[in-house]
């Protein structure tokens, strides 16, 4: 981070724009802090506006299972609130146990392994408050799930790393909190269990989330998460045991959480690729450290030697994936994306076009703009 | 205007050299055959119409498109029901009607790459060997394409448990309005930067033109549990899916169909619906048959619970597919009982669809005219049916209605369209639901895949030309900017 002057921190919506308006020049958005260092590393700023102190539910319907709330939320805040209506956002991205913000979770389009069966953020929001470098504050979407007026300006800063707006207020999908959920663990190699997750994948078992961890590429331990009622789920996990071998029941996801947030002295990397591609990426990379891989999603989360960042993002690359970087040893000057994507002159143009002036998060996105 | 005035006939000939000349349609008897889309009320003959065999053709067309300035409207199998398919009548229409192929059916990674003009139960039918399917389920699935449900961010039935398009779209290959190609989304959910994939899902063909597709494809449930459930009231039917969703549970689908709409399915499809109810109720449960049948049961309680008159359980995917054969064919039945009519497209918080049935009865009573409800009571998406008769001279006042009816759904807390999308039809009622800032910014980004504004031009957001002058952003005057002049 930049030596700047004392964080802005404004209380509500009005705030937030005047605070936006009065200053001038390059601002950073920050929310919890959980993922300051991701993606490309942060220019210099005079500004730093802190959506912290934008906080509390605005609106929760709970026949409807929709609830808007101001973005500086922390999501297990939010958690908290809901459970006693029996209701959550489906969503388990490890930092939300940290505090990430529901802005922040937005802007940096995280997701956790659930993410098999919900999908992340975007598939989660259904409404959004922004408020542009000029001071415009716009809404897109609402409280009703179902809807296609107009264009989704949700989606627009979802993984847009602060650089597009400040997201104001969220209107979120809800979900029943599920009675009942079992892991099932087995310790595997990578590649078996990639051949037990596609037994898994091909069985009406519906697992809401399938992962592998492991401290390389080789050796690791295969999670299956079922969800469900009380009554049902004892037997759903006894078909999912017969699929994967024998296996423990009451699995922990700690470890997986642990890998994905990494350790200080590694660099962690972001990964995507057609899971079927993923065990010999995952086996190519250099310097691994640590792995979590989603084996349905083709999603992972790797820990690596900080000089093979380089060689990874170009590894990614080549086996059709996308990479971006997220936490670094402090002061690594790591590469945070790797060749950029072929609609590199449209995110421009975007980008032109909702900050002309490109106040908000200078850096995020180099070398590409 | 005739053609040589709009499109000049060396304009014409770069688009038959860009395509094949037998593809270029100039006749204006056979371009009339793409002059509306599914809302007919709406028709514009373009100047010629494209009809590309694959993308590079395509991108080729719109390359000839980008250099003269001439708009273009995609067009997919035309069952859109917001206009948004309605020609420009200075510009061409490019079909992809042509661009039908399957790409890549991958039971592994469980997707599917296929061409737009493939329909949407065409990738259920290349996927079932492997006994995976295509979720979303727009009621004109036999014949609607992809590229046109991706326009439109399609939903269905089933999107309450599922999603829409947009959850089951990983990537396409776009070509912008500027005739070059981009790939939009990843082989993952993961992106590079902001969700691109995500602005242009839904966009209403206005950012550009997709040649290929990667969806997901998902396993079949390995279980189906449907019921058809009589309520001796609409305000009862609504309890029922209240209960159930406080349950917790999700279902499949839950749809519901008033008197009106069963007197007119039954008449055209005989699917044992009972006619004379006031509401009848499809509930439908999917997935491993542990959790299905435990469900399944409390629906059914839920039901009795709240007075239900008849229980009809699907006993057969014979008797399941009756109960569906009764409902998706609810719209075209309702020509059984009335001329003409209007399909309503508005969304409403699910737990106020009681109120809002009865202030639309209410509509339809001061109008003197009928109103048949079908909807997708699980997530609040009411397709009210306003049916008149235009040979009596009704239409402008039944159109009236309809308007009235959505507009109604935004005061409530909804939204204009759940699933048809704004298109031409409702673009003037985008101000009830948005402010001028909402509108700016999302024409900002809409001009920023289309600075030219030649893709799909008119549709979605309101503008003078449709609409009537609005008083739009305060831009001031240059003299004013240079201190010349002073607004006082």
């Amino acid at each position: 981070m930049n030596p700047v002057t004392t964080p802005l921190r404004p209380a509500d919506l009005a705030d937030l724009r005047a605070a936006v308006l009065d200053t001038s020049g390059p601002i950073a958005i920050s929310g919890a802090g959980t993922a300051a260092d991701w993606a490309g590393a942060l220019g210099p700023v005079g500004a730093v506006l802190d959506t912290t102190g934008l906080t509390g539910v605005i609106t929760h319907n709970p026949g409807d299972m929709t609830v808007s709330v101001r973005a500086g939320t922390p999501l297990r805040s939010l958690t908290d609130e809901l459970a006693p209506h029996g209701q959550h956002v489906s969503f388990d991205a490890a930092r939300v146990a940290d505090g990430a913000t529901v802005g922040g979770l937005l802007a940096t389009a995280d997701a956790g392994p659930s993410a098999l069966v919900y999908g992340s953020l975007r598939d989660l929001v259904i409404g959004v408050t922004l408020v542009l470098a000029d001071g415009t504050i716009a809404h897109s979407g609402g409280h009703v799930i179902k809807n296609v007026a107009g264009f989704d300006l949700a989606k627009v800063v979802h993984g847009s790393y602060g650089t597009l707006a400040v997201v104001a207020e969220v209107v979120l999908r809800l979900h029943p909190v599920p009675q009942a959920t079992a892991t099932l663990a087995v310790d595997c190699l990578l590649a078996d269990a990639a051949e037990r997750a596609r037994r898994v994948l091909g069985s009406p078992c519906e697992p809401v989330a399938l992962e592998w961890v492991g401290a390389n590429a080789v050796e690791g331990r295969l999670l299956v998460r079922i969800e469900g009622t009380e009554d049902a789920t004892p037997a759903r996990a006894e078909r999912v045991a017969e699929l994967v071998g024998s296996a423990s029941r009451d699995g922990s996801w700690d470890a997986h959480a642990d890998l994905v947030r990494g350790t200080p002295s590694a660099a962690v990397l972001r990964l995507g690729v057609l899971p079927s591609r993923l065990p010999d990426l995952l086996g190519s990379l250099p310097g691994v450290r640590g792995i979590a891989a989603g084996l349905g999603t083709g999603v992972a989360t790797v820990s690596l030697d900080p000089s093979g960042v380089a060689d990874a993002h170009a590894l990614v690359h080549a086996a059709g994936g996308t990479s971006v970087l997220r936490a670094r040893p402090a002061g690594a000057g790591l590469p945070g994306w790797g060749p950029p994507p072929s609609a590199l002159a449209v995110l421009k143009a975007v980008k032109t076009s909702l900050d002309p002036q490109g106040r908000f998060g200078p850096g995020r996105f180099d070398p590409w703009m | 205007m005739t053609v040589d005035q709009a499109i000049g006939s060396s304009v014409r000939q770069e688009f038959e050299r860009a395509l094949d000349p037998r593809d270029v349609i100039s006749d204006p008897v056979q371009c009339r055959a793409y002059e509306c889309d599914g809302l007919t009320g709406y028709r514009v003959t373009p100047q010629l119409v494209l009809l590309p065999r694959d993308a590079a053709q395509v991108a080729a067309a719109v390359r000839v498109c980008a250099a003269h300035g001439v708009p273009f409207v995609a067009r997919g199998a035309g069952t859109g029901l917001s206009g948004g398919a309605l020609p420009v009548a200075d510009g061409v229409v490019i079909s992809l009607a042509r661009l039908k192929r399957v790409l890549e059916v991958d039971p592994v990674n469980r997707r599917a790459v296929v061409e737009p003009g493939v329909t949407n139960l065409e990738i259920t039918a290349a996927a079932a060997p492997h006994g995976l399917y295509y979720a979303p389920d727009p009621s004109s699935q036999q014949v609607c394409t992809i590229g046109g449900n991706v326009a439109e961010n399609s939903g269905g039935a089933h999107c309450l448990k599922y999603g829409f398009t947009s959850h089951h779209v990983l990537a396409m290959e776009v070509v912008l309005p500027d005739g070059s190609t981009v790939t939009l989304g990843s082989p993952t959910g993961e992106q590079l930067g902001p969700d691109l994939r995500g602005v242009f899902l839904g966009s209403e063909g206005t950012l550009g033109i997709t040649t290929s597709i990667t969806v997901k494809l998902l396993r079949t449930p390995e279980t189906v549990r449907t019921l058809l459930a009589d309520f001796p009231s609409v305000r009862a039917a609504g309890d029922v899916v209240s209960d159930i969703v406080a349950a917790g549970i999700v279902p499949a689908a839950v749809e519901m169909m008033d008197t009106l709409a069963i007197e007119a399915a039954e008449q055209a499809v005989h699917a044992g619906y009972t006619v004379g109810v006031p509401a009848a109720l499809v509930v439908e449960l999917d997935g491993p048959i542990e959790e299905c049948d435990g469900q399944f049961a409390q629906v059914k309680a839920i039901c009795e619970a709240h007075g239900c008159t008849r229980l009809h359980i699907a006993g057969s995917p014979e008797e399941r597919a009756a109960i569906w054969r009764g409902r998706k064919a609810a719209f075209a039945a309702v020509g059984r009982i009335s001329p003409d009519y209007f399909v309503q497209d508005g969304v409403v918080p699910r737990t106020r669809l009681a109120e809002v049935l009865d202030r639309i009865a209410e509509l339809g009573r001061d109008a003197g005219m009928r109103v048949a409800n079908v909807f997708h009571a699980g997530d609040g998406n009411l397709h009210p049916l306003v049916l008149f008769n235009a040979a009596a001279g009704e239409t402008e006042r039944a159109e009236t209605l309809s308007g009235a009816i959505a507009e109604l759904c935004v005061e409530f807390g909804g939204s204009l369209s759940g699933e048809h999308g704004i298109g031409t039809d409702k673009a003037c009622s985008m101000p009830t639901m948005f402010d001028d800032d909402d509108l700016d910014v999302m024409r900002r980004v809409r001009d920023a895949f289309d600075p030219a504004g030649i893709c799909n031009p008119g549709k979605v957001l309101p503008t003078p030309r449709l609409c009537g002058e609005r008083p739009g952003r305060y831009q001031p005057h240059p003299l004013e900017e240079s201190g010349v002049i002073e607004r006082l």
